[in-house]
């Protein structure tokens, strides 16, 4: 399935968007010393700089976008809608809003575990799936994107206000919530990783009957598929993706709605396709976010969040410009 | 018995025309003054007993020349006046946040005088004055200097400028005290110095003309905020962890927010950026309140600092020896 | 044979008058209901907030005759802000059903398809000093005129049905609402605090300046509203019969989306991005109303209903502190809308 021209050009994307963002930073670091640490030479400083500061970026962006374009693409083909995505369907701002909780509760950004944010990924997705199942909106792409904008907005209301009564939680998650995958180490990598492998199973497991799906819930059920179980182990990866996605960077938007846009219109529709290109292209989206973010403030950085949204909104332009939306 | 008579209401005469004279001059001394502010002239009768203060700054020269408020705004970053001067002001009322002043709160409190901040608007302004004098100050807001010129203004407004003068020597003579004893442990370590506070993202650089900078400053020590907090940006910049070396000074001031200081240390630690910092190294990272070091200003909030600058010294110099 | 078509012709526009007459009567009803709403509100407004004037009190002082203090709490502060926040609601619902009308879609209001966040965005860029010193009244309105025409434009014509339009339109507001983000990322904290009002939509952050001009706005708009009220109502109609009945649907939409973005630029300016009014507003009065009208006075006074009660609300919930008018709209109206869009059966174009 992998049989689509485009498939080791987007790992040789990737590779180019991954070396950019080791050789280029914030800092004053000059090109030649970042090469020369990539050749397992360099001064102490610059091995710093590329190899605890800059390489568990790329790591974490590898995480990030690889689970935001794969659930971005899972949620698009279980609701038939291409502008379904984890953040503008209000996935990442249930995720948010569970983490803002805790926050409130006493957590702090720095120790919190990812298994808040996915319980609110997981409430959030719910919803959306619940909503798909009301007669009529589920065959209505745009109510139900702007049902799940309303729900966003109204989470991200009760976050202001959340910010308004506690100043210390304030703090915090004004820092966290436009986005950031800066600061983090292997550690907090390594917590979302049992989730990621799990989630990883599943995908595996329901990408055949889902493409079967695509075709019908009859033909699913005629080829021995159980939609109803194939349904819900989407949903669960989907949550479990978003979730790690955004303990690790914040909630994001317009990467699950990017990535897999780019790779249906390289690839096709198939959603083994799709996810296969997902693969690279997701982690290319956002490593060349993070780099843009470095780059464009120096010697501060910008938040992640408004570079994707920046960089997405107008592929949602796109989208509506060239296709006819309620069809994949 | 006339010359005496006449010596007697002569002498009466005298007495009494000292004694208007004296009247008059306190009256004009001390009872009526005109007070120069931000906007225009404004003229305070008597001492003043209901004071609305919608400044911290405003609070703590108030506190510290022996006036208790009757309502004060939130510090930033928290819910109530800052910690350093709760206890101080007892249960004042709350009228509003800094940027967000509750004027019905204010009428409220039937205040017989006003002391803003020199951000105060013209929109603002317009309507407080119309409740009471208000004293909006018009110095520089970053500068060393500004919270003794704003304590003599705001004495002087509350009919305490003896108090007032007082307070702001014995912050001097403090000053002095604890400038010898950086003097005497810095012992040869440079004397380059940061306030910051730390993000999971990376460091928020304080500026160098804060309050608490300025206070540094004026104890021998140079705060370098390394040209990253820009012109227009006085208040405080982030910082890219790349770009750490830049504030990697031998000492390092960490205002945290949380209640608990070493809790803060132990998250910031967990970064391996700030690992690498020289000050974190040698055990020179000191943790300050938040509220205190980057928002609070005024006489006590300076004995405060001073106070947390020689404890910072004691501790650290027997520390490293 | 031949005098029965006329004979119809003539009958029908006797029972069409008949039935205007009802709508009237109906809408009269409805809006003097509404007003008789709304002076109540107002007065609440003006008597409720961190101090509460007793109603003896409010009584002497609006017959001129208060005491110092209850004078100036109700005709200093209050009076302006319940002033601004009605203009506010008013000019909002009114941008609202005028823009619902003329896309054919309920959810077609300035808010959903980005105009409000777009005119935040220019607005603070000159509140939070980029070197722009451009009033942020007139650059709300750019602001809006731009994501207006953007969100057209790239939609295809004006008279293209709601989906693409308002797609195009969340595109917009996303875009606009990451650059606000990055001006106000970029700038010092307490400037950042000041422009936080134009983030969520806030009555504290007006400018009386730009108050005026709302008023001004309004007292433009409101009639040449209701002067498009007919040419509107047969825009509900069948395009062939719209232009049958002497109406280019084409200049009445321009009409319409201009006035729409007046108003909503000249709000923006006065209380920042208050989006879901001119959605809530509009529906409710809808439902007030007969069904086929265009219910423009009922919109504008339910939408100042809306804002006095919001705004009295955030007073009241955390006094002495506030909660920004536009998070509470935002949290009361947000589960209306979610209902209006997972509702069986329901249809979002009209």
């Amino acid at each position: 399935m992998k049989s689509t021209p485009y498939y080791w050009p987007a790992w040789i994307l990737l590779g180019l968007v991954g070396l950019t963002s080791l050789l280029f930073g914030a800092g004053t670091l000059e090109l030649r010393q970042a090469f020369a640490v990539l050749a397992g030479q360099g001064t102490e400083e610059a091995r710093f700089i590329v190899l605890e500061l800059r390489l568990p970026r790329l790591a974490i962006g590898l995480v990030t976008g690889l689970a935001l374009g794969v659930a971005g693409a899972l949620l698009q083909t279980l609701t038939r809608n291409p502008l379904a995505e984890p953040g503008l369907l209000g996935v990442s701002a249930g995720s948010a809003f569970a983490v803002s909780l805790a926050i409130l509760a006493g957590a702090s950004t720095a120790t919190l575990t990812t298994l808040v944010s996915q319980a609110g990924a997981l409430a959030g997705c719910g919803l959306v799936i619940l909503a798909t199942r009301i007669q009529g909106v589920g065959q209505d792409p745009v109510r139900l994107v702007l049902a799940g904008a309303t729900l966003s907005a109204l989470l991200m209301s009760l976050t202001s206000l959340i910010m308004l009564i506690d100043q210390r939680a304030a703090d915090e998650i004004r820092f966290w919530i436009t986005g950031s995958i800066a600061g983090k180490n292997w550690e907090q990598l390594t917590t979302t990783l049992p989730t990621l492998v799990i989630s990883g199973f599943i995908v595996i497991a329901v990408a055949k009957p889902l493409a079967s799906l695509a075709l019908g819930e009859r033909v699913a059920r005629g080829l021995g598929h159980r939609p109803g179980l194939v349904q819900l182990g989407v949903v669960i990866a989907v949550a479990l993706l978003t979730g790690s996605a955004t303990a690790l960077a914040g909630p994001l938007m317009f990467v699950g709605l990017v990535v897999p846009f780019v790779a249906r219109a390289l690839g096709g529709a198939d959603i083994r396709k799709t996810l296969w290109l997902c693969l690279p292209l997701g982690p290319a989206m956002i490593i060349a976010a993070d780099t843009l973010s470095r780059l464009l403030v120096a010697p501060s950085e910008m938040p992640l969040g408004v570079i994707t949204a920046l960089l997405g909104a107008p592929v949602l332009l796109v989208i509506i410009r060239t296709r006819r939306i309620p069809t994949l | 018995m006339r010359i005496l008579q006449t010596d007697f209401s002569f002498r009466h005469l005298l007495g009494s025309l000292a004694f208007m004279v004296a009247m008059t001059a306190s009256l004009a001394h001390a009872d009526t003054r005109e007070i120069a502010t931000a906007y225009g002239p404004v003229s305070i009768n008597g001492t003043p007993e209901r004071v609305v203060t919608l400044y911290e700054g405003a609070l703590d020269a108030a506190i510290a020349t022996g006036v208790k408020p009757v309502g004060a705004v939130i510090t930033r970053g928290g819910t109530g006046v800052a910690e350093y001067i709760q206890e101080k002001a007892g249960n004042v009322e709350i009228v509003g946040a800094p940027g967000e002043i509750n004027i019905e709160a204010v009428v409220g409190q039937n205040p017989d005088l006003i002391l803003a901040s020199s951000r105060l608007t013209e929109e603002q302004y317009a309507l407080l004055s119309r409740i009471a004098p208000t004293i909006v100050p018009d110095f520089p807001t970053l500068s060393p200097e500004t919270w003794k010129k704003e304590t003599r203004l705001f004495s002087l407004a509350l009919g305490r400028e003896e108090a007032g003068t007082n307070i702001i020597d014995t912050v001097e003579e403090r000053t002095l005290e604890v400038a010898a004893l950086v003097e005497k442990h810095l012992g040869d370590t440079s004397t380059n110095t940061a306030v910051i506070r730390w993000m999971p993202q990376g460091p928020v650089v304080m500026s160098e003309d804060l309050f608490s900078s300025g206070l540094l400053a004026a104890t021998g020590f140079e705060v370098n905020a390394a040209d990253i907090v820009k012109e227009g940006r006085p208040h405080s910049h982030p910082l890219s962890q790349e770009n750490l070396g830049m504030i990697d000074h031998p000492w390092i001031f960490l205002a945290t927010l949380n209640a608990d200081g070493d809790e803060a240390l132990a998250a910031a630690r967990k970064s391996h950026a700030f690992q690498r910092l020289q000050a974190n190294r040698n055990d020179r990272i000191i943790t300050v309140n938040g509220q205190l070091w980057s928002s609070a200003s005024g006489p006590l909030a300076a004995l405060q600092i001073l106070d947390d600058i020689a404890d910072a010294m004691k501790s650290r110099s027997s520390a490293t020896q | 044979m031949s005098t029965t078509p006329a004979r119809t012709y003539w009958h029908l526009q006797a029972q069409q008058r008949q039935f205007s007459l009802l709508i009237e009567k109906r809408a009269l009803i409805v809006n003097l209901l509404l007003a008789a709403l709304l002076v109540f509100c107002s007065l609440a407004s003006l008597a409720f907030g961190t101090l509460t004037i007793p109603l003896s009190g409010l009584m002497q002082t609006l017959l001129g005759n208060g005491s110092g203090m209850h004078d100036f709490v109700v005709t200093e502060l209050r009076w302006p802000r319940l002033l601004a926040g009605g203009l506010t609601g008013a000019a909002l619902a009114l941008a609202g059903c005028l823009m619902q009308t003329l896309a054919r879609n309920r959810l077609a209001t300035p808010g959903i398809i980005g105009i409000d966040n777009a005119a935040t965005a220019f607005a603070v860029a000159s509140v939070v000093g980029t070197g722009i010193s451009i009033a942020p009244p007139a650059m709300a309105l750019t602001g809006a005129a731009i994501a207006t025409a953007l969100a057209f434009g790239l939609s295809g014509a004006t008279g293209t049905r709601g989906y693409r339009f308002i797609i195009a339109g969340l595109a917009i507001g996303a875009i606009s609402g990451a650059i606000t983000q990055v001006m106000l990322s970029s700038v010092a904290l307490d400037d950042a605090n000041a422009a936080y009002p134009w983030t969520v939509g806030s009555l504290n952050a007006r400018t009386d300046g730009s108050v005026q001009a709302l008023a001004a706005g309004l007292a433009l708009g409101y009639p040449l509203a209701l002067a498009l009220k007919r040419a509107l109502v047969t825009l509900q109609l069948p395009e062939p019969v719209t232009i049958s009945l002497g109406i280019h649907p084409g200049r009445v939409r321009l009409a319409g989306l201009v006035l729409s973005i007046l108003l909503t630029g000249l709000a923006v300016a006065v209380a920042g991005p208050i989006g879901l009014v001119a959605l809530l507003a509009p529906e409710m009065a809808r439902t007030l109303s007969r069904p086929g009208t265009v219910p423009l006075t009922a919109a504008a006074l339910t939408g100042a209903i809306l804002m006095v009660i919001s705004d009295l609300a955030g007073r009241l919930i955390l006094a002495p502190l506030e909660i920004p008018v536009g998070i509470v709209t935002a949290l009361a109206g947000s589960p209306y809308l979610l209902w209006i869009l997972l509702r069986k059966s329901s249809d979002i174009n009209q």
